[in-house]
């Protein structure tokens, strides 16, 4: 049995699966203390604690430390070299620039001045500063810069981050804001996962515990003290990976919607696995290096506040409070269904008294009125799918073969969860002109996607055959090749080191590995091929859990 | 964060799939490190840069600039119609108002392909500027003046060849003296078509000519020229084998230069053409343009092997360059007051080499000088491949005799060995051939 927990800002979700089943679901209220909270939800299931195989957490700690600014204050010491001046990135006078310089293809031209290193350490410690992230640019690209400042510092900090381990991409303003939430989150991540293990064990929960990450991933506890940073944005991830567990066609290409009271969350899965944002994900302002899913939010959802301007009706992106049939102050979409007899839950009463001013300005029947309030909603919805599939299909490309040969993502299918996802499914379906699925455990989808998703990482291999090296940053691999190194041999020591170091990833061994991209081009000097530069991006695959997806 | 001051357009495009033979210059990873360092910089997450994606020019778009021996399609590849989209894309964006400026950072090159293409020359096959220019006067009619500033190490030729009667295109190239570098052309003397005197500037530079003396030329010369000229659109051949650094050619350019040079020119489009030093140039001199053009601070961006003092030009190449730089401003100055032909027919003769393809053409052309209008012409052209054809330009904003010539050139041609009579009618934007 698996225990999937998606803890939200208001309500928590608990589910429990056994096999292809849900057999327990739950729903407590948030609060302060979110240990409590995970305890409740798991008490409020009624289940037996001994039979649990593991449990899964989707949390807003992360994300809320980072967009609250609640977090340690974190130092950083980051090497740069020529290039746009590092210093428009630092934000805290905690930020240190140290001389050290990498290229593109990982030689240094500058070095790192032990010295300088120690004095910026001395001032960090002097400040009472506890973690320090490291960064350098190209630094995935030859990581000696970073693992030096590293060893000069080492007994010096508690909570240490290197940008390089954080993720293979190239964007060193990424990598610095990164590195620098990883190491700011850090302290209390790793209070909160002590305290969650404690907490599971007093129930007789002794099995592994895993997080979800903004790819819809999960790892492992150990991981998610090391990576705090890639369990932001769990929340959207959860709903998305819920939808597609939930998704009876996922090899359709399905547009995802997540209809909440303020917003919707649209995203897109394609053969049964979500599409990624291709840089990384933003938090609190900054871009990050953090894998997530490509997620869009709009301000548009069933308690959305009604209003009308001149003979148009506006119809969100704000909420003013519950729907008027559930004692709100303002009309809402929700209560336009309540007036049609399509949402029965409120007080249809009041829900008419809320609507028929508008009518009354507008000089139009109550329904017909009612019928707009609802179309305008998920028009609005639509308008921005049609934005966020327009700008998947605008992403650009780099070879020939692919201008040729576009891959347009055209969803087939629409599945929609959340609250008012029952009521709009005829209203999505005539305007759409697809079919929508609204599953039958839509409510505890997101809980649901945290327990079945798959352990998912990925890692960056690069090969240099005329400088004879192989870097992999996330794993911290930098070693001598040989110059007849070639791609099938740097696939096979990608896929062989993904599953041996899999405890230390956080992952299952057992994941299906996939290659993200792979290329190979030949380096030149004057007229005759020197040797070969390769590119590898591997990962075991995002997606629902076997023992659910194969039945 | 960093928020730009102008908003700018890249189209990135490497062709990662394209390469004339795997060891030539203009291969698969010309772009890579360019690529890695763009990335690495974060360049793209600035606030007004943005990436958009090339698109693919037709074969309307690329009859407008050129006669394609024997057609179209036997003169390019697939990656030539992107190259060439890219560019288009990048007008759009600027035109649209989408950007204020754009970059086709994209390849195959295009300069060194002429107005008839019996092959590759330079690397090029179809040239990506004019086949730009021509669609944007298409659909953007209220653009009519264009001035090209051409900063690759080379000449470059195709487009003065392809405006060379265009009074309405400005070409002005800076590359390294011709006497000492392919294609061994561009000099001052070569000023323009009858019809478009002074309208085609050359500016050849001695080799090793750095920083000071590149600098020199754009605030003495070519910014002075192009107050006069007042054009609607600015276009940069961004060429990057001036770099110190590069393999073919002996100038020696630096990525902040090349940085300077785009803020002092503030140009709508920027279109990368040759460079060749790709890991040691072209990562740096790219991040360069592209935050110059954005107007974001570039002062940091430096090659990691620059050594100023070794690169920087003899003064006699500083006083060479400022008396050139004058004579030149002075022989423009005195434009408006060259002596037009007499005769109503002008006629030239020469030979062209295409170098990558190792074909050679012989050209008989003849314009009708005209007052009214930039002058129909006509080319009589063959080549070693066997092909013998005749083209006819009637340009934009023809005026009556001269479309009545270039009608009566193609309905009657003048003999009957030719494999085929081809006609552009920018007005019309017909395109026609007839094979003989």
């Amino acid at each position: 049995m698996i225990i999937g927990i998606d803890i939200g800002g208001t309500h928590t979700d608990a589910v429990c699966v056994d096999g292809r089943n849900i057999t327990a679901t739950a729903k407590t209220v948030t609060g302060d203390d979110l240990v409590h909270t995970i305890r409740d939800a798991i008490e409020a299931l009624a289940i037996d604690f001994s039979k649990i195989s593991r449990t899964v957490l989707s949390t807003t700690l992360s994300t809320n430390s980072i967009i609250e600014k609640k977090y340690a204050p974190a130092g950083m010491i980051v090497s740069a070299g020529p290039g746009i001046d590092p210093r428009r990135y630092f934000f805290t006078d905690d930020f240190h620039l140290v001389e050290g310089a990498i290229d593109h293809r990982g030689r240094e031209y500058i070095p790192i001045r032990a010295d300088e290193v120690a004095r910026v350490a001395g001032i960090l410690k002097k400040k009472g500063v506890d973690g320090v992230g490291i960064v350098s640019k190209f630094s995935v690209r030859n990581p000696s810069h970073e693992i030096a400042i590293h060893s000069i510092i080492n007994s010096e900090f508690e909570h240490v981050s290197l940008g390089h381990t954080l993720s293979g991409g190239l964007n060193f303003p990424r990598r610095i804001h990164t590195t620098f939430f990883n190491t700011a989150v850090m302290p209390v991540q790793k209070r909160f996962v002590h305290s969650v293990r404690k907490a599971l064990a007093e129930l007789g929960i002794r099995s592994p515990l895993l997080f979800l990450k903004a790819d819809g991933g999960t790892f492992s506890d150990s991981a998610a003290d090391r990576h705090p940073v890639e369990t932001i944005l769990s929340g959207p991830a959860a709903s998305m990976m819920g939808g597609l567990a939930l998704c009876r066609d996922p090899q359709t290409t399905t547009l995802m919607l997540d209809i909440g009271g303020t917003t919707t969350d649209i995203g897109v899965l394609i053969g049964g696995v979500p599409i990624l944002e291709p840089k990384g994900v933003d938090i609190g302002g900054l871009k990050t290096l953090v894998r997530g899913l490509k997620v869009m939010s709009v301000g548009a959802g069933g308690d959305s506040c009604v209003r009308v301007s001149g003979s148009e009706i506006l119809v969100g992106p704000d909420r003013d409070g519950p729907p008027a049939c559930m004692g709100g102050p303002s009309p809402t979409p929700m209560d336009a269904l309540a007036v049609l007899g399509q949402f029965t839950k409120g007080d249809r009463q009041k829900a008419v008294q809320a609507v028929t001013p508008i009518a009354g300005r507008l000089g139009q029947d109550l329904s017909d009125v009612c019928r707009r309030i609802i179309s305008i909603l998920v028009d609005n919805i639509k308008k921005s799918a049609c934005a966020f599939i327009d700008e998947v299909n605008r992403h650009p490309v780099y070879t020939i073969y692919e201008m040729l040969h576009p891959e347009i993502v055209e969803p087939g299918q629409l599945m929609a969860i959340g609250g008012p996802a029952a009521q709009l499914k005829p209203h999505l379906e005539e305007s759409f002109g697809m079919r929508c699925t609204v599953p039958e455990h839509a409510m505890v989808a997101n809980a649901l996607g945290a327990a079945l998703a798959r352990t998912t990482r990925q890692i960056t291999l690069t090969a240099d055959t005329q400088l004879r090296r192989m870097i992999c940053p996330e794993l911290g691999i930098d070693e001598q090749i040989p110059a007849s190194m070639a791609l099938s041999d740097l696939r096979r020591r990608g896929e062989r080191e993904l599953r041996d170091n899999a405890d230390r990833l956080g992952i299952s061994a057992q994941g299906e590995i996939s290659v993200l991209e792979e290329q190979v081009f030949n380096i030149v000097r004057g007229f005759s091929t020197t040797g070969r530069n390769m590119r590898l991006k591997l990962q075991t695959k995002p997606g629902v859990i076997e023992e659910w997806s194969a039945l | 964060m960093i928020t730009a001051r102008r908003k700018t357009g890249l189209i990135f495009f490497p062709a990662y799939d394209w390469e004339i033979s795997p060891s030539h210059p203009e291969r698969q990873e010309r772009l890579l490190y360019t690529q890695d360092q763009v990335m690495e910089e974060g360049v793209l997450d600035i606030d007004g840069i943005s990436e958009f994606k090339a698109g693919l020019a037709t074969e309307k778009d690329i009859c407008r600039p050129h006669f394609c021996v024997p057609d179209v399609e036997s003169r390019i590849t697939p990656s030539h119609s992107v190259s060439a989209g890219g560019c288009i894309e990048a007008a759009r964006l600027v035109l649209d108002g989408t950007v204020d400026n754009a970059f086709a950072l994209v390849r195959p090159p295009g300069h060194h392909a002429m107005r008839v293409v019996h092959g590759a020359r330079g690397f090029c096959n179809i040239n990506i500027e004019a086949v730009m220019i021509e669609w944007v006067r298409k659909h953007y009619p209220h653009i009519r003046k264009i001035a090209v500033v051409d900063t690759d190490c080379h000449h470059g030729d195709g487009t003065q060849d392809v405006y060379w009667h265009d009074p309405n295109v400005l070409y002005i190239s800076l590359h390294q003296d011709g006497r000492t570098l392919y294609p061994g052309s561009g000099f001052p003397e070569e000023f323009g078509g009858p019809n478009a005197l002074g309208k085609n500037l050359n500016i050849p530079l001695p080799p090793r000519t750095s920083d000071e003396g590149i600098l020199h030329v754009m605030e003495h010369f070519v910014m002075p020229v192009l107050k006069d000229f007042e054009p609607d659109l600015i276009i940069n051949s961004a060429g990057q084998d001036n770099h110190y650094s590069d393999p073919i050619t002996n100038m020696s350019f630096t990525a902040g230069g090349y940085a300077r040079l785009n803020e002092i020119l503030a140009p709508d489009i920027c279109v990368l053409e040759g460079g060749y030093s790709i890991e040691a140039a072209l990562p740096y001199v790219n991040t360069g343009i592209i935050l110059a053009l954005a107007g974001v601070d570039y002062s940091y961006i430096r090659e990691p092997d620059l050594d100023p003092e070794r690169i920087r030009e003899d003064p006699r190449v500083i006083d060479y360059i400022r008396n050139l730089t004058d004579d030149l401003l002075d022989l423009w100055s005195r434009r408006e007051h060259f002596e037009r032909p007499q005769e109503e027919f002008f006629r030239r003769s020469r030979n062209i080499f295409y170098d990558t393809d190792g074909i050679s053409e012989n050209q008989h052309e003849v314009v009708r000088v005209c007052t009214e209008c930039p002058g129909a012409y006509r080319i009589d052209s063959s080549a070693s491949t066997g092909y013998h054809v005749l083209a006819i330009h009637i340009p934009w904003g023809a005026c009556s005799r001269c479309r009545e010539q270039g009608l009566a050139w193609f309905e009657k041609p003048d003999r009957k060995n030719y494999y085929a009579v081809y006609l552009q009618d920018m007005d019309n934007d017909e395109y026609s051939v007839k094979i003989l």
